[in-house]
């Protein structure tokens, strides 16, 4: 329809409330956090514009660069071990066994938990005090090399990675097989017809026919770990020896623990850049001419 | 939850379309190797839970002795102490009123600006439409300090309903993705019947499609409840009344106080998981689709 004189005022006033909500309190405050990214504070009532002098401080921190290192290898880890598995989980649902629904419902559950609860609930399973981990241990004949995992920093991240995978990975396997399921039904029929079957199948049909969601999922789980905060901080709050600090935790000590808001700023604005640079550089490395 | 439950269950069947893919599996013994694989993976989601579930009913001697097995002994004492000691009654109404204004205010502003996105041609449509879902890709992390500063300049700290509105101004891009799509997909011919009939906007808006929306709107939803009642650093940080505390908080302040009495604390996580285990119950299919429309234009 078009919008006519008379009928202009009803179409603001439907975009009005929303919008205003949205740029006031959505892009208001990230236009913001740039501009008090350049101001440093010298006590919470007052601050001073100082330029760049904050990226400087930022960008000599030894303890920013070790979580952005932490980020990024939470990042490639959760997002290969999630692909993978949703992938290897989604097409097999999607073969539509006996029973098929029952394991698509239940891999979905931990996804819809609270992450708090599923920080506490990995917190008990690794400790030596409850947990799961240390029987499995002793089950398996390695009883000695059994050590609190979230008290190690080379493992604690790792431990961190496997709880998230299990928290989350609910989504991919859903969507992958959402995405298998719009497959066109004459393709994949032909080609069993043509003798493909099993990995060849997968090779050959199933991949290059779901590229966009592969794509699409891989991007989403790569930008959403970036925002990884909750279990990193119910887990470890960061440590030991900041081990497992993310840049979401990096930006939370600094701005509310140590009431560094400049510093906090800068991390804020470098998440932002963070995930528009690894949206638009995978879709560019991935982008490849859909079949149809 | 129950009218979300009634709303899926009339859609469900028609909404996804079940191409009965040519897969033959070959053998018997990848058919074997598949549904062990399957069953695995649900031994690896299912254990941690039910396992949790088994040691929020055990007594203290039995959970060291016996990992694995279910409790000898069950002692539903465990729940009783965990509710009474830990305030999870309040921290659930609170999450529960937070949620609900948030939808409301989500719904409500996101259900006319789709309308007026999908329905209507103007020059500045497409601008309008990207501005408003360019809101997805930022994290809210990177807005969280001048959020802070801005409820604090309104002296609005522990204030419910201020974090429910930055928890709806934050679904808003999300939504008008999914309901813009949504809303694009109702045929034209109605509206021009209704014009003809000498409709007004807000009555074809109203009473024609926002009903033939209900659908897209009850994702909108369901993707909120999501994410409002799981949500933890904004709530942190713009809340510290022990009264006022939603779920997540709350659950962060119990096992700080529990500390070492692990079946009662496994009891309490328990008190906080079963809300979205029944709402995953009753609206599950809403879920699935939201999550698929969410990432998926179509």
């Amino acid at each position: 329809m078009n919008i006519t004189k008379k009928n202009i005022w009803v179409i603001l006033a439907f975009l009005f409330p929303g919008l205003l909500i949205y740029i006031y309190l959505v892009l208001y405050p990230i236009g913001q956090s740039v501009v008090l990214s350049t101001f440093k504070w010298d006590t919470l009532a007052s601050s001073r514009f100082v330029g760049l002098e904050n990226y400087v401080t930022v960008f000599e921190s030894r303890l920013f660069w070790k979580s952005f290192t932490n980020s990024l290898i939470f990042m490639v880890a959760t997002t290969a071990l999630q692909v993978i598995i949703g992938f290897i989980l989604g097409y097999l649902v999607y073969l539509q066994l006996k029973g098929y629904r029952f394991f698509k419902v239940m891999y979905f559950v931990p996804t819809v938990l609270p992450s708090v609860a599923v920080g506490f609930i990995w917190n008990y399973i690794y400790s030596p005090g409850m947990g799961l981990l240390k029987p499995f241990m002793v089950a398996i004949g390695q009883a000695e090399n059994y050590m609190p995992p979230l008290a190690s920093p080379t493992l604690a991240l790792i431990a961190i990675i496997i709880a998230q995978t299990w928290h989350s990975c609910g989504v991919q396997v859903i969507l992958f097989n959402s995405g298998f399921m719009s497959m066109p039904n004459e393709v994949i029929e032909s080609a069993t017809i043509d003798g493909a079957g099993g990995i060849k199948m997968i090779y050959h049909m199933v991949i290059p026919l779901s590229w966009d969601i592969i794509k699409m999922v891989i991007i989403l789980q790569a930008v959403g770990a970036l925002r990884s905060f909750d279990l990193v901080y119910v887990m470890t709050g960061g440590g030991p020896n900041h081990s497992t600090e993310l840049l979401p935790l990096h930006l939370f000590v600094n701005s509310f623990q140590n009431f560094n808001l400049g510093y906090g700023n800068v991390i804020a604005v470098l998440i932002f850049v963070l995930a528009m640079t690894i949206t638009l550089g995978l879709r560019k490395i991935m982008y490849k001419e859909s079949i149809y | 939850m129950g009218i979300l439950n009634l709303l899926s269950k009339k859609s469900s069947k028609d909404n996804s379309p079940e191409p009965n893919p040519q897969l033959k599996i070959g053998s018997k013994v990848t058919l074997r190797l598949i549904y062990l694989f399957l069953a695995f993976c649900a031994l690896i989601v299912l254990l941690p839970l039910v396992w949790l579930f088994f040691s929020s009913l055990k007594t203290q001697a039995d959970l060291t002795t016996n990992t694995w097995g279910p409790p000898k002994i069950w002692v539903f004492a465990n729940y009783a102490k965990a509710w009474t000691g830990a305030k999870i009654n309040i921290y659930l109404t609170n999450s529960i009123f937070v949620t609900f204004l948030s939808i409301i205010i989500t719904v409500v502003t996101v259900t006319p600006i789709s309308f007026v996105l999908a329905r209507y041609k103007f020059k500045a449509k497409k601008f309008i439409y990207y501005i408003a879902i360019a809101g997805m890709m930022i994290p809210i992390h990177s807005a969280i300090i001048p959020i802070y500063m801005m409820v604090g300049k309104w002296d609005m700290y522990n204030n419910l309903g201020a974090l429910s509105l930055i928890y709806g101004a934050f679904r808003i891009s999300i939504s008008i993705f999914i309901l813009e799509s949504f809303m694009s997909s109702i045929p034209r011919e109605l509206e021009e019947c209704a014009f003809i009939d000498g409709c007004s906007i807000w009555k074809l808006f109203t009473s024609i499609i926002v009903p033939l929306s209900k659908d897209g709107i009850v994702t909108i939803a369901v993707l909120t409840v999501l994410a409002c009642w799981n949500e933890l650093l904004v709530s942190m940080l713009l809340l510290n009344r022990p009264e006022l505390k939603t779920l997540p908080i709350g659950l962060i302040g119990f096992i700080t106080e529990f500390n070492s009495e692990y079946t009662q604390l496994a009891a309490g996580i328990m008190i906080a998981i079963i809300p979205s285990i029944l709402f995953y119950i009753f609206a599950q299919e809403n879920i699935e689709k939201g999550m698929i429309a969410g990432a998926i234009k179509g």
